[in-house]
């Protein structure tokens, strides 16, 4: 025979062997996993940022398919990955309206006054231990992008020392909120747009030695919307994000300009 | 005994697989971020490194040399490899899974590793014999891991360090690499073979 | 009993020039009531005080303005009568907001009456010598403010054999503790006394660093024909001698370990100052309302040692001594080794504020954040065995776990290796920085698996 031939046989026959060998060693030894938890897998948009409270995309699959655990946790699928769920696991579930991130403080280097010169470590946690940085105020963004490092979508932009969240970009997955020694980042309806850019929640004159752009607690703004929408909290307006808010002439109230109009306005001028 | 001893030490550092051979450079650099999945690799690939040359020595002589089909080595030993560790991965992953679970996706990318087709192709090109063959295999499967190991610690610190903005990345880690290969030119003539 | 060396050493440590001249002879002079005191409700570690008045209520000297609001936690008094004039969040000493009663002084200084004093406390039970500590608010004086009460109530099961009163004064430029030692020897012997009687202890010692031999010596005269294993321990004077766990080192051998606490090796360290407190709030019944302070530093025209109310604001103690002159580059609340830098001098002093020291423009270093050069002097000044260096990097690099794993926390923020670091590395911010950043994800870990616990 010719050896081409009978050599071609030969690896022919090898690699049959090598492949029955697998067919049967994989049915002997098959471990039986859940397809609808690869399928939900797939579903989700794999970029693991833990939004929804479990370690990465896989994990949450594994709660959905196994421990009947909502549908509409993860924040940066949105709608159309419940429906696509929904669609796998046969339940019926309505996605949360997509959520963003604002950071609560307008005090740019301009806007609010420095105490003291901090040249510690440029990072935010650090600078809150050594008596909250070198800004007066001690509720205040500090500037130092403790919140844009750990950003996976790199949605904060730090500008003139304070952190400001870009909306289109922001996946909603609340990292900042977390990594924010102060408390400032906070996850909003997106069709939102008028936030009271300010935390302070000292009195009026203290506020006003610290920060020109500060809440005075001068509640003009909540009795122009009948404390609906806008609420005192002490020296403090702070946004009801449940109520309708839809009057952007209510920042023109704020004396201070602590109220601000911020884009992602499309579907609230829409409706 | 002594032979084997020397077989072992030559491969481990004077022929090293990664850092003389250049053989396994895919997984020298992807898989040495840390300490943890770097041991865990080496211990994989010391398992199917030493399990290949069991396998494909006796391919070699009882098989292909038998029907004159010596050239078809390559295809030959890839195919036996490659169904080797599938062999294996499923095995493990019934058996032992957390095991399977630990060595994660290191053993299928062994299987397309050239380090350890390098190994089986070698030993039988020496004219080494089973006993030795496998020996020689051991040592370059600990060779490699020996080198991972110290690249990773190498680059777990500079991790932490200042490179110039240049240089930062893959750049810093490949002239690392290179640094450690010339270091290992130190053991040139420790054994003579 | 006469002084012996200490038998051992702490390891690492730095020298710094102890620079105590200036006021380590000047006597202890009492300062006038300020006009105004701020008397913050947290001056120590724990839970924050509650405080108990408000706005326009009269307060007498000694009356409870601010009581504790759990087990780790400790009452603040009045340090004078006068009236409320707001209760406020502002910023304190240690350069953290805190609420804090601000008094307008009515010039009497009338004590609330009637106190208690306690004419033989030898056959008195430890539990009520604790529960009169605890009511006189007396926290450790030698700067970290550990409520007292807490530290001499060992839980069931540690027994503790010795008592070290802490005389080290390891800081620079501070006298305050030099100077109670060597003119209220006394009551530092007295309120030792009663500590060691609190807890039972055996052996009672006083550790003072041997650049004070005067203190050493009327500390000795003090001690003179006391019984049981007693005596004056002089230390050699090496930054950070006064830290407790080292402290424990030099005088016993023993090491606490890591994680745990003095008690744990069956020691307790009191600062001197505090023993002079529990010695006044047991025999005389008063509450802590005045602590000493120097206040000293190049840029103080005339150094002092002040005995002042709690509350005194830090720019009125510095009028009190000629003002600031020259080129201020930083005031110091506290010694230049652990002291915080204020960026307001309207805060008042608190009762763990040993000193105020104002630095020049040329000694205030200014810290960058160059690389590592791996010289290792960080690594033999830690006088906790840590790798300062190394914990640097990780925290830089927000490596949290590695930096956990090589013990992070078991750092005591000294600031010897920041002391000794070329490259002038913020080394102690960044451990701050880890230590917390560590603590937090253990308590989330905790709370994760405990939430994991209850959902099974």
């Amino acid at each position: 025979m010719d050896p081409v031939i009978q050599h071609t046989i030969l690896i022919g026959m090898a690699g049959l062997v090598c492949g029955a060998l697998l067919a049967l060693v994989s049915h002997y030894f098959a471990v039986h996993e859940d397809p609808t938890v690869e399928a939900l897998t797939a579903a989700l948009p794999g970029i693991n940022c833990g939004g929804c409270g479990y370690a990465g995309c896989a994990a949450y699959a594994k709660a959905v398919a196994t421990e009947n655990i909502g549908l509409d946790l993860c924040k940066p699928g949105g709608a159309e990955t419940v429906a696509k769920m929904a669609a796998i696991t046969g339940r019926t579930a309505s996605a949360r309206e997509r959520e963003v991130a604002v950071v609560l403080c307008n005090g740019s280097r301009e806007r609010a006054r420095q105490a003291a010169l901090y040249n510690g470590v440029a990072d935010c946690a650090a600078a809150d231990l050594v008596a909250g940085g070198g800004k007066s105020c001690r509720f205040g963004c500090l500037g130092f992008g403790s919140c844009a490092r750990v950003c996976p979508t790199g949605a904060i932009e730090i500008a003139d020392s304070l952190a400001v969240v870009h909306p289109e970009l922001c996946i909603g997955c609340g990292k900042c909120t977390g990594a924010c020694p102060r408390k400032l980042i906070k996850l909003v309806p997106e069709s939102r747009s008028i936030h009271v850019l300010c935390i302070n929640r000292d009195r009026g004159p203290d506020v006003k030695k610290v920060c020109d752009v500060g809440c005075i607690g001068c509640t003009l703004c909540s009795k122009a919307c009948n404390n609906e929408g806008i609420k005192m909290d002490g020296f403090l307006a702070v946004v009801d994000y449940t109520v309708p808010l839809n009057s952007p002439e209510i920042a023109t109230k704020c004396p201070t300009k602590a109220i601000a109009v911020r884009p992602g306005v499309k579907k609230e001028a829409a409706a | 005994m002594t032979e084997l001893v020397l077989l072992v030490v030559g491969a481990v550092l004077v022929n090293n697989f990664v850092l003389h051979r250049f053989l396994g450079i895919c997984p020298f650099l992807g898989v040495s971020r840390d300490i943890p999945t770097a041991l865990g690799m080496s211990a994989a690939v010391v398992f199917v490194v030493t399990c290949a040359a069991a396998v494909t020595w006796p391919l070699q002589y009882f098989v292909l040399e038998r029907f004159g089909a010596g050239y078809l080595q390559t295809i030959a030993f890839i195919l036996v490899i490659a169904t080797f560790v599938q062999l294996v991965e499923l095995v493990l992953k019934k058996a032992a899974p957390a095991l399977h679970r630990g060595l994660g996706i290191y053993l299928p990318l062994i299987t397309t590793n050239c380090a350890v087709l390098g190994v089986t192709v070698l030993s039988i090109k020496k004219g080494l014999n089973f006993v030795e063959s496998i020996f020689f295999a051991l040592g370059a499967a600990l060779g490699f891991g020996l080198a991972l190991l110290i690249f990773t610690g190498m680059r777990e610190r500079i991790a932490r360090a200042y490179p110039p903005r240049a240089f930062q990345g893959t750049a810093i880690a490949l002239v690392t690499a290179g640094l450690l290969s010339l270091a290992f030119m130190g053991f040139a003539g420790l054994v003579k073979l | 009993m006469t002084a012996i060396r200490a038998p051992f050493r702490i390891r690492g440590g730095v020298h710094p020039h102890d620079s105590k001249s200036a006021t380590s002879a000047l006597p202890v002079e009492t300062a006038a009531v300020p006009p105004r005191l701020l008397v913050s409700a947290s001056q120590h570690l724990g839970a924050p005080s509650k405080p108990v008045v408000k706005k326009g209520d009269a307060v007498l000297r000694g009356q409870v303005i601010a009581e504790a609001s759990g087990y780790v936690s400790s009452a603040v008094h009045a340090p004078t009568s006068g009236t409320v004039k707001s209760v406020t969040s502002m910023l304190t000493a240690t350069a953290r907001h805190a609420f804090v009663v601000e008094i307008e002084p009515d010039g009497q200084d009338k004590w609330v009456e009637p106190l208690h004093p306690m004419a033989d406390w030898t056959s008195a039970a430890p539990r009520d010598l604790v529960n009169r500590i605890a009511a006189a608010g007396i926290v450790g004086m030698g700067g970290a403010g550990f409520p007292t009460q807490v530290k001499l109530s060992p839980p069931p099961g540690k027994s503790i054999d010795t008592v070290i009163i802490n005389g080290a004064e390891c800081e620079p430029f501070l006298t305050a503790d030099h100077r109670l030692m060597l003119e209220q020897s006394d009551a530092v012997w007295l309120g030792a006394r009663i500590i060691r009687h609190i807890l039972g202890a055996s052996r009672l010692f006083v550790g003072i660093e041997d650049n004070k031999p005067d203190a050493i010596a009327a500390m000795e005269k003090a001690m003179a024909g006391a019984d049981g294993e007693t005596g004056v321990i002089i230390l050699k004077s090496r930054y950070p001698q006064g830290a407790e766990k080292q402290l424990i080192r030099s005088v016993t051998g023993r090491e606490v370990p890591s994680g745990g606490l003095p008690m744990d090796v069956g020691a307790v360290v009191e600062n001197v100052a505090t023993a002079a407190a529990v010695a006044a709030a047991v025999t005389r019944g008063v509450p802590l309302t005045e602590r000493v302070i120097t206040i000293t530093g190049e840029c103080v025209k005339n150094p002092r040692n002040l005995l002042a109310r709690v509350g005194t604001p830090i720019s009125w103690l510095i009028e009190q001594c000629g003002g600031l002159t020259g080129s201020v580059g930083k005031v110091i609340s506290g010694g230049p080794m652990m002291g915080v830098a204020l960026p307001d001098l309207d805060v008042g002093a608190n009762k763990t504020t040993s000193g105020v020291l104002a630095i020049s423009r040329e000694s205030a270093r200014q810290f960058g954040s160059e690389p590592c050069i791996a010289c290792g002097r960080c690594v033999i000044a830690c006088p906790s065995g840590l790798l300062p260096c190394t914990l640097s990097e990780h925290i830089e690099a927000e490596q949290f776990d590695d930096a956990e794993r090589i013990s992070v926390l078991d750092c005591i923020e000294c600031g010897a290796c920041a002391f000794e670091c070329p490259a002038r590395r913020p080394l102690v911010q960044h451990m701050r920085q880890g230590k917390q950043t560590v603590l937090t994800r253990r308590r989330a870990r905790e709370a994760a698996a405990r939430g994991k616990e209850e959902r099974k």
